[in-house]
This record gives structure tokens, sequence and C-alpha cells, in this order.
């Protein structure tokens, strides 16, 4: 076994899982498929850009690394918030919703785009390394562990994907706001008639995902760079995690991200990087024949 | 009175008349009747060529007939101008464009009967094309393959990969099948990047195939136009396709099970999923041809037909249109291929504009630009009615609801009138004008009395009172009219009156009541 591909594979299910739960959570909980969750992505990275430009002199530090990663997470939240300012409040009650909603979250990232180019200009920005101060800290380049080498953003882009994951999904189980969420994923009428808001737990279902989109751009980043179109490919990631794993199943993402990760990096490994989304659409292909619903896809029906 | 009031008589302007309403826009059609009556169809169908109705107009007390149904006029003007103007003007750029638009055109029609009609949410109509367009370019490069036969091999294609797409559509719907598509447009890109046979020529893509503009004229501007008029005739290929799909007994049976329940369809003998993979095939297969006249057209075949930018530029184009309309998906390719191709220098703004057209078109509109019509007429509707009920006094006027039902509508405008007149009139009416009448009920009154006066005679014989002489110039009675002959007036009351000066006035005072408590 390769332990680089096993180890590549992990860190990018865990920064796509990321992009997919919450694709997938915004499905499930306001019917709203949001392909504008790579203009969050891209607002993200160039909110880290910013900080790391402008309110850190070199990010070598603890506590500058975690303003770098802390500005990203906040312009994530914000870009979720503006997402469903503009396609969610509008429009979550008019007839014909997932179709429209679609559309213009469809606009949004397309603008977005064109925004990012006038302001930023076309070229790539190159990220700090978040986890660099861990490395300089242990005063070791890579994680040692046996036959394994990672470097440490590979492990602190698992941890923190996985940290994260699990921080809201707990919050969802057991909390009031996640309960209120949880009964509205089941039915949103019967939600809103025993006096949860659609609007309010909208609101902050985007602000989650937009956060959950900021940090997987500030995890990616470091490795890949910040280009007006770099929310593209990972969108299309997040798309294909969301509904491999079946719309609005956090279980099915978890898998589907894990498989998705693993074909990448083997595609990588044995054919070249451009074959990799032909083969996560060959994935794709063949799940969806089988089960066309995806893999733990149950709740997309109840929904429709 | 002064010598100069009388020397210039006041002269009073008529109020201007403001005109209102749309009718005098309205088409007439001269009416005749010494001719016989025929109406023109379109060949091998039972529709007329332009519908015609007529009625009678209340107004003019005439009959006049107006086209009811305007839509094929409009596609004519519409069509004639987009032949006549980049034929006219010419210019190498406004060709490129205008042949542009035409094969997008024909695509998003196309595409708007898979999505529209069928109501699959298929993403690889492009797909579709550039496979069909692959096929045919690459034939001819490599087979020699005469360009009347693209055509063919570009149906066939098509047709085939609408095969393949089809089968899991049964199974999927919605987002699943959306995301297959995409998937499968995504394969075909990175095959066509990395195949070898295609020729491990520049970038994936092929060039250097035949096409049906000849070789020597091919880059003036007598070639560029021969393509244009190509362009335009595959437009009207598409829509004629569109019309004989969605119009016809298909797309009856498709709208009828998207109507109502798909189960209740299926159970009055529709076979909804065939006729919607018919649909799906026969658009795929039109598809094939449009791909083949891409690479007739620019005798090559490019990358740009697998990849998403094209495919989102499609997309925005039918819903600035308005998706399921063919109108829509026309003219929202003519608006988008203009601002995308010909104000090409301003870069990135022009798709900036492109997005927020597409924003403004769902978040504001409901059905797309050619939604907006009924859209605003819905909502002057909705505040005429609210206006009309918060005006609270009626006093005789018409009632808003019963308007309706009013034909002649020139009463509605009489009865108005006339209240209008009776508001005026009470207040006139005061202590002087009483005691005016009381001395002298006949003979010259002051305009004031005059004009109240008038407006008691021409009142409804119905009801209308008068002087009865039980003996003449010594008893008199106030007796009111029945209106209808044979039908003896009603007496009043019991009270006599005995000069017939008294009874006048005591009528007047009457009819004074009358006209305030009303």
């Amino acid at each position: 076994m390769d332990w680089f591909v096993v180890t590549s594979a992990l860190s990018l299910a865990a920064m796509y899982g990321l992009l997919g739960i919450g694709i997938s959570l915004t499905w499930s909980s306001i019917g709203m498929l949001n392909l504008a969750h790579g203009f969050t992505f891209a607002a993200a990275g160039y909110g880290a850009w910013w900080a790391s430009k402008n309110l850190v002199k070199a990010p070598t530090s603890g506590t500058d690394a975690l303003i770098v990663g802390g500005a990203g997470i906040l312009i994530g939240v914000i870009g979720g918030l503006c997402v469903g300012l503009i396609a969610f409040l509008p429009l979550h009650d008019r007839p014909n919703f997932p179709i429209r909603s679609l559309i213009a979250t469809l606009a949004i990232s397309l603008a977005g785009t064109q925004v990012f180019l006038l302001w930023f200009g076309p070229l790539n920005k190159p990220l700090p390394k978040v986890f660099s101060p861990v490395a300089r800290a242990l005063d070791r380049p890579k994680l040692e562990f046996g036959p394994i080498s990672i470097t440490w953003d590979r492990v602190g882009a698992i941890v923190c994907a996985t940290l994260l994951c699990v921080i809201v999904l707990t919050w969802v189980r057991l909390s009031r706001r996640g309960i209120q969420m949880r009964a509205m994923m089941q039915n949103p009428e019967g939600a809103a008639l025993v006096g949860v808001s659609v609007r309010s737990t909208g609101m902050l279902v985007m602000g989650i995902c937009g956060g959950m989109a900021g940090l997987s751009a500030v995890l990616l980043s470091s490795t890949f760079f910040v280009s007006p179109s770099a929310g593209t490919q990972p969108l299309a990631k997040g798309l294909v995690i969301a509904l491999l794993g079946g719309l609005g199943s956090v279980p099915g993402a978890v898998i589907a991200s894990v498989l998705v990760g693993f074909t990448e990096a083997l595609t990588a490994k044995y054919f070249g990087t451009g074959y990799t989304l032909f083969a996560q659409y060959v994935l794709v292909f063949g799940v969806l024949i089988v089960r066309p619903r995806g893999i733990g896809g149950l709740l997309a029906q109840v929904r429709e | 009175m002064s010598t100069e009031a009388s020397k210039e008589p006041v002269v009073r302007e008529a109020p201007r008349q403001q005109l209102v309403g749309r009718r005098r826009l309205l088409l007439r059609i001269p009416v005749h009747a010494d001719r016989t009556f025929r109406r023109r169809r379109w060949p091998w169908s039972k529709t007329s060529v332009v519908s015609v109705s007529g009625r009678f107009n209340p107004k003019t007390l005439g009959r006049e007939r107006f086209v009811s149904h305007k839509a094929p006029l409009w596609w004519l003007v519409f069509l004639v101008l987009t032949l006549a103007i980049p034929l006219i003007a010419g210019t190498d750029k406004i060709l490129t464009i205008a042949s542009t638009f035409t094969i997008y055109a024909s695509i998003n029609l196309m595409w708007m009967l898979i999505m529209g009609t069928a109501g699959i949410f298929s993403l690889a109509s492009l797909a579709v094309t550039g496979v069909a367009a692959y096929t045919a370019c690459w034939m001819t490069i490599n087979w020699s393959l005469p360009w009347p036969l693209m055509f063919p091999v570009g149906a066939v294609a098509g047709l085939l990969v609408g095969v393949i797409i089809a089968i899991p559509a049964r199974r999927m719907d919605g987002m699943y099948y959306a995301l297959l598509t995409l998937g499968v447009s995504e394969i075909c890109r990175a095959y066509a990047l990395q195949a070898r046979w295609i020729g491990a020529q520049s970038q994936g893509s092929l060039s250097g195939g035949g096409g049906f503009i000849p070789d020597d004229i091919r880059f003036t501007a007598t070639g560029q136009r021969i393509g244009y008029i190509a362009g335009f005739l595959l437009l009207l290929a598409a829509l004629a396709t569109y019309r004989l799909v969605n119009g016809q007994r298909l797309g009856l049976l498709l709208r009828a099970s998207q109507k109502e329940d798909e189960a209740v369809s299926e159970s009055m003998g529709i076979d909804f999923q065939r006729a919607r993979l018919a649909v799906f095939l026969i658009s795929s297969a039109a598809l094939g041809v449009i791909g083949a006249f891409y690479a007739g057209y620019f005798r090559a075949a490019s990358l740009s037909l697998f990849g998403t930018d094209l495919l989102l530029l499609l997309f925005a184009m039918i819903v600035i249109g308005g998706i399921g309309r063919a109108e829509g998906a026309v003219v929202g390719t003519l608006v988008v291929t203009v601002i995308d191709r010909y104000f090409i220098d301003t870069g990135a703004k022009r798709i900036l504009l492109v997005a927020i057209l597409m924003l403004i078109s769902v978040l504001f509109t409901r059905g797309g630009a050619f939604g907006l019509k009924d859209q605003w007429q819905e909502l002057r509707a909705k505040r005429r009615s609210s206006r009309r009920a918060a005006r609270s006094t009626r006093r005789g006027q018409v009632l808003p609801e019963e308007a309706p039902d009013i034909h002649d509508k020139s009463l509605i405008y009489q009865r108005r009138y006339d209240h209008a007149q009776r508001e005026h009139l009470k207040a006139l009416i005061n202590d002087d004008l009483m005691e005016e009448h009381r001395r002298s009920p006949t003979g010259l009154h002051s305009e004031n009395l005059e004009r109240v006066m008038l407006y008691f005679r021409k009142n409804d014989l119905a009801g209308k009172y008068c002087v009865y002489a039980i003996e003449p110039f010594k008893r008199y009675r106030i007796v009111a009219l029945s209106g209808l002959p044979g039908v003896p007036p009603r007496t009043i009351d019991d009270r006599v009156y005995t000069t017939i000066d008294d009874a006048y006035h005591a009528v007047f005072l009457r009819r004074v009541n009358d006209l305030r408590s009303r």
C-alpha cells in the first residue's frame, strides 16, 4: 500500500467532504441546490489572502495563522449569508423554488467570478501555509510515524476538517437550533406549523455552510492558489460528493467524499491529473445507475 | 353691464380630452359584406394562418374585425428583420455574430424541447451537438465525406448519443439526472482532450474538415452571407421542429401529463414515458444535425462544445428569455449573443451583465422576459381593483363589481356623469333659490334655478311628478306618472292646492327633496 496515496486521498476527502456536506445540508434543510458554494469558497480564499497581506506581517507565528484562517472562515460565513440573502430570502415562498434558486445561485457564481476578475485581476494569489508554524515549533518538516510520513498541512487539513464536521454535526444533533434544522429537513411545512422560523433557520444554515466552505478554502488554497475561478473545481467536487452520497444524507456524503478522494488520488497517480474529473464522473455514472438516489439517498424522496 | 364685457364675449375653452385606453391602437381590418368569406389555413392542417375575430362595437355601432392572435405577425416581423439587418449591414463582425446567433438559437430551441416539453432536466444537449460535430468533422477529414452527407451522419450520431443518455433518464429525476448529464459532457471533454485518434491535434479540437461554403469564397463577404443564410434556414428548421413537436400530438400529451398528475394521465391511457422518450430522441437527432452544421460552418469542432462556459451561457439565454417558450429562447439568445460577442472588448463586464440580467429575471419575473406582459397586466388589475375598493362614495354610480356585466360601457359613464351633475346641482340649491321659485314658478328665472329645473325636466317619465287638475282654477293635486302606457298615474297624497302656482311649487319641493335624499 502506498501511504502517500492514502494520506493525500484522505486529506482531499476531508476538504471536499466539507464542501459536499455543506451542499447536502443546504439542500436537505432549505431545498436549495447551492451552486454559489464555489463563489463562497473563492470569496473566503480571497479574504484569507487579504488578511495575510494586510493584517499579518509574515505568517510565522501561531496567532497569525489563526488570524488568516479566521478571516477565511469569517468571509465564508458572510459569503454564505449573502447568497442566502439574494437567492433564499426573496424566493423561498415563491412557486418553483428549487429551479429558481438554482438559477439564482448559478447567476451569483457567474457574477462572482467576474467581480473577482475585475477586482483582483486574473493572476493567481498564493496563500501562506497555515500549518507551517506547527512544523517550526516541533522543528520537523513532516509527521513521521513508522513508514508513514505526512506533511503538516495534510495532517492539519484532515484534523481540522474532521473536527469541524464533528462539531457541526454534534451541534445539529444536540442543540435547540439543530433540532429546528432537523425538523425542517424532515418536513418544512410541519416545522413552520409548529413555530420554526423558516427564514432565520435557513439563513443560519447558509451561514454555517459558508463557514465550512471558508475553512476548506483556507485548507485547500495553501496547496493550490486563489484565483477568480478557484471555486469551480471544488464546487464540482462538492456537488459530486453531495449527489453521490444522496442529497441530504450526511453519512452518505462522508462515504462519498472518501470514495471521491481515493479515486482522485489513484487516478492522479496512475493515469495523470487530466483524467481525475473523468474518473470521478465515471464513478458517479456507475453508482447512480445502481442506486439512482445516491448511496444514502432516502431523504430526497421525502423532500419531493 | 359694462361696454367692454359686451364687446368681448367670454370664450370658454373646452377642456382638453385625454386619450384613454389602447383601443384606438388596435389594428382593425376592414369589414366586407360583399365578398365571400374565406379562411386561409396552413397547408395540411386546420390552423388558420392569421386568426381573425369579429365583433360589434357599441361605440361606433358598427362591425369590426381584428387579429386576435398576433404572435405569427410578430414572428414574421422579427424573422424578416433578423434576416435583413445582417445582410444589409454586412460587416464581417455582424455576419459572424448573426451566424453564431442562429446556431445557438437552434440549439436552445431543441434544448427547450427537452427541458420544457419533455420535462427532462438534461445538461448534455451541448455535448450531443459536440459529439455530432466531431463525428461529422472527423469523417470529412479521414473518409473525405461530401458535405451534404454530414447532416445525416450528424443526425445518426446525435440519435445514438441520445439513446445512450436516455437509458438512465427513466430511473432518475431532477438534480441527479442533471449531474449525470453534466458528467457525460465532462467525460466527452476529457476524452476529446486525451484521445489519440482525434489526431493529437491542438488542444483536442479537430480542424480542416469539409464545409458547405466553397473554399475560394469562404472568407469573402459573399461566403459569409451564404453562411448566414444557411444559418437562418437552420433556425427556421429548428423553429418548425419545435412547433411540430410541441404544438402537435406529442406536446399535447406531455402537457396533459405535466399539468395534471402523471398517474392520472397514465390511467387515462397516455403513455407519457414513451412520449418523453420520443421527444428526447427527436431533439437529440435534431441537435446532431445542428452539430453537423456547426462542423460544416466552422470547418472544425472545438472543445468549447463540451465546456461548462458555453453551457452556462446557453442556459443564461434560456433563463433570460423565459423557459418553455420558443420566442423566449430565440430572443434570449439574441440578447445574450449580442452582449457576449458584440461587446467583446469590455471583457469581464459583459459576462457580469449577463449574470445580473439572469438574476433580475429569476428574482423579479415569473417566466423570463416573455412572462413580463402577463405579470404586468396582473399587477395592473390588482392595483386597479384595490383603488376601486378604496373609493367609498357610490351614490348611483356603477359599482366596480357590476361593471364587467354591463356590455355597453357608455352606460357606466352616463351614470358617473349623472352623479357628478347631481352633486353640482345640490350645491346650487339654497333658500334664495327656493324663494325665487315660490314667487314665480313659471317664466324667466335666474341661471341657477334654470339649471336645476332643466335637470328635473329631463328625468325619466316613470315616477315623474305632475299636476292634476281636479277642477280647473280651483282644485289641484300632485300625481306621479307610471311611465307605462295604459297604467294610470298614482296619487301621492291627499293635499289639494287652490292655485296652479302652489301646485307647481309643491312639485318643485318634492323634486328637490328627492334630489337631496339620493
